[in-house]
């Protein structure tokens, strides 16, 4: 039986009650949302005790799903001020689901701010709170150290924390997650969650797995024959068997920047000079040179394996990656056309706490406010080590995202959507891309529906980048779509073959009808991403969310983006479209607004 | 005419005359489609996603004079 642990940090009480019924077909995504749809009030301050931290692993967690191991975290978002989750890799996941646990839920916040916890579930399902006040401040690499020591004989165990970031509150705070080797580099990075997680006096969480075997299935045969079928789909795909693990995520640099859509120095021009400095290929170049890994997974079962650590020039590990997305955020943003630059900017946003998508927008945003000049990389460390890791007065506007920067230093270009920094693609001449910024109930995400696919990848179909034709729709069934993936604990890298490879698709609800002994098909897995997004959008109306913020900042659809001179240009009712769906949704489900 | 070529990942070995880095220019008779640049290089025969200009272009788009080709196999990430 699956159960939800709460630990109540007013109190610090644990109470362990088991999974209810109506919950029995969530995880993931959709039991985070169910979880703060349900408890959290729509008036929640986001950093006040009514607020809720949820960690959950997905419905094939603790698995052999391949893929199947991704964590989501769920919170009203201190950020965009909306439902948030965020998802990341990592070793949690499956720790959480072998514990049984389906969401763990911290709740309340301790009247003594300078308490500082650890939380640990020890492999038998004891839970233990520990004060640990001398690591306020500590940033999560010097965290992960401190728990390897107290941990002693113990060594399988999954660690989440925060750094200096998430303890000041700051609301490009994120939430660290560690890897199989251990490196607490894998973030619930966007929304601020760290800075949730630190309003509860939580510094680190510890999972620990040691001897506990993967979870049991209803029917264990049916089950294996369907990871067999799904792996086999992965590896037979271009993307995800060739492609990403070859080169990773920073493959797209080069072919983002030919199609004219890779923001440069804050979203002025859609092609960086420099690319070749920083592109995927150069980065597979140097890394082997170097002597780093170049393929692994970011959690025990991927098969994929897009995940590298980058390394310095004597061959030690300095940060992961960097990711397509921060290396975008924290170079081409802003003006960097050096690796190492971007790694060391990578490295600190890691042990700092907070998001390198939003990191690199804010520091893009400053650069154009001409106080720090495009392509000044040591500057820019300067910036997140002086003035955000120390929590200046400086360091408290920057820490607080692009938005709060862009308005405290009369910046006119400010790459916002629902308060949230915009990813590594421009939507003027990728307008599906747009389609998912300006509605996605999170705010500018581009994983929320990834239209890259059709309209750049020519993956699942092709839909001109450069016209507001058939964006809409696509966007549409995407965000749906990534809702279930979510909510299954797949990575949705998995898309890539999904969409092309029809067995893929299938083995998804093989995989989860033999393992929970529910009855899944293709209908139950879209229902399930469309219940995901019902409840988003309907907590995010009930906070005030109009259809005015479902569009994207002006200057997306008035200033021309070289060098195809577009604008975004998809009409207001096509955005408003996007989510028709949830009437009927929620009609079917019994809810109309949030509440038990 | 003259165009510009790039080519990417895992296609980058197939830039004639053993070329260091990605991209060149050749020179082309007036009316080359980029499908025949294509089987010039003799690129592998699988799926490739392929832009004129920043453009996509289909296998039987004529280049013109200036025109930037550039050639990726499948690739994607995020
Ligand atoms: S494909 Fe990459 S992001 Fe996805 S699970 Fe594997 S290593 Fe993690």
């Amino acid at each position: 039986m699956k159960k939800i642990v709460r630990i109540d940090m007013s109190d610090l009480s644990v109470r362990t009650e088991p999974l209810p019924e109506k919950w029995s077909r969530y995880g993931g995504r959709a039991l985070t949302d169910a979880i703060v749809f349900s408890e959290v009030p729509p008036t929640a301050d986001p950093l006040g005790p009514e607020n809720k931290l949820v960690f959950a692993p997905g419905i094939l967690g603790g698995t052999t799903a391949p893929n199947g191991g991704r964590l989501s975290a769920g919170a009203k978002s201190p950020l965009t001020g909306g439902i948030k989750e965020s998802n990341s890799g990592g070793q949690a996941a499956h720790a959480l689901a072998k514990l049984g646990i389906a969401a763990l839920v911290i709740e309340g916040a301790p009247a003594d701010k300078d308490a500082r916890y650890l939380i640990k579930v020890a492999a038998d399902g004891s839970v233990e709170l520990k004060r640990v006040d001398e690591w306020a401040g500590a940033g999560n690499y010097a965290v992960s150290d401190g728990i390897k020591q107290m941990m002693g004989d113990v060594k399988r165990y999954a660690t989440i924390s925060i750094g200096p970031a998430g303890e000041m509150g700051m609301k490009m705070a994120g939430i660290a997650v560690s890897d199989p080797d251990g490196y607490p580099n894998r973030f619930l990075g966007r929304g601020g969650l760290g800075a949730v997680m630190g309003s509860k006096g939580v510094k680190a969480i510890v999972l620990v797995d040691e001897g506990l075997p993967t979870v049991e299935h209803a029917d264990r045969d049916a089950f294996n024959a369907a990871v067999k079928k799904f792996a086999a789909a992965l590896r037979e795909h271009a993307v995800t068997g060739q492609g990403l693990p070859t080169y990773g995520t920073n493959v797209l640099a080069n072919i983002i920047n030919e199609a004219g859509g890779y923001p440069t120095r804050n979203f002025s021009s859609g092609r960086f000079e420099l690319v070749e400095n920083i592109s995927g290929e150069t980065q597979r170049e140097v890394t082997l040179e170097r002597g780093g890994n170049v393929k692994h997974g970011c959690h025990t079962g991927c098969v994929i394996q897009c995940s590298r650590y980058w390394v310095d020039k004597d061959g030690n590990y300095v940060t992961k990656g960097p990711e397509y997305e921060s290396v975008w955020s924290l170079g081409a943003d802003c003006g960097i056309g050096d690796l190492d630059d971007v790694a060391a900017l990578d490295r600190a946003c890691g042990d700092i706490g907070i998001d390198t998508i939003e990191t690199g927008v804010m520091l893009g945003v400053y650069m154009d406010s001409g106080r720090l000049a495009f392509g000044d990389g040591k500057g820019a460390l300067r910036l997140l080590e002086e003035e955000i890791r120390k929590g200046t007065d400086l360091g408290r506007i920057l820490g607080d995202g692009a938005e709060a920067t862009g308005k405290a230093f009369d910046v006119k270009r400010i790459p916002v959507v629902k308060h949230q920094g915009l990813p590594a693609y421009d939507p003027r001449p990728i307008q599906g891309i747009g389609v998912t910024y300006a509605t996605s109930p999170m705010g500018a995400d581009h994983t929320a529906g990834y239209s890259i696919t059709a309209n750049v990848l020519n993956v699942g179909g092709t839909v001109d980048p450069l016209k507001p034709d058939g964006q809409a729709e696509l966007s549409k069934g995407l965000q749906i779509a990534t809702g279930m993936l979510d909510s299954m604990g797949m990575c949705i890298f998995v898309a890539f073959a999904v969409l092309d490879i029809p067995e893929a698709f299938d083995a998804i609800f093989e995989m989860a009808t033999a393992h929970t002994g529910q009855a899944w098909d293709a209908d139950a897995l879209m229902e399930l991403g469309k219940e995901t997004l019902t409840m988003e959008r309907l907590y995010n109306e009930a906070i005030g969310f109009k259809p005015e913020d479902d569009r994207l900042p002006r200057f997306f659809y008035e200033e021309k983006l070289p060098p195809h001179d577009a604008v975004f240009s998809v009409s207001d009712a096509d955005l408003d479209s996007v989510f028709d769906f949830v009437p009927e949704t929620a009609a079917k489900m019994g809810v109309s607004k949030p509440g038990a | 005419m003259r165009v510009e070529l790039a080519l990417f990942a895992s296609l980058r070995r197939y830039l004639p005359e053993g070329e260091t880095g990605h991209e060149r220019t050749i020179d082309l008779p007036d009316g080359t489609t980029v499908g025949q640049v294509i089987a010039m290089l003799g690129l592998p025969d699988e799926p490739r996603v392929v832009f004129v200009n920043g453009r996509h272009a289909p296998d039987d788009h004529v280049l013109r004079d200036g025109d930037r080709l550039a050639v990726f196999p499948p690739v994607a990430g995020g």
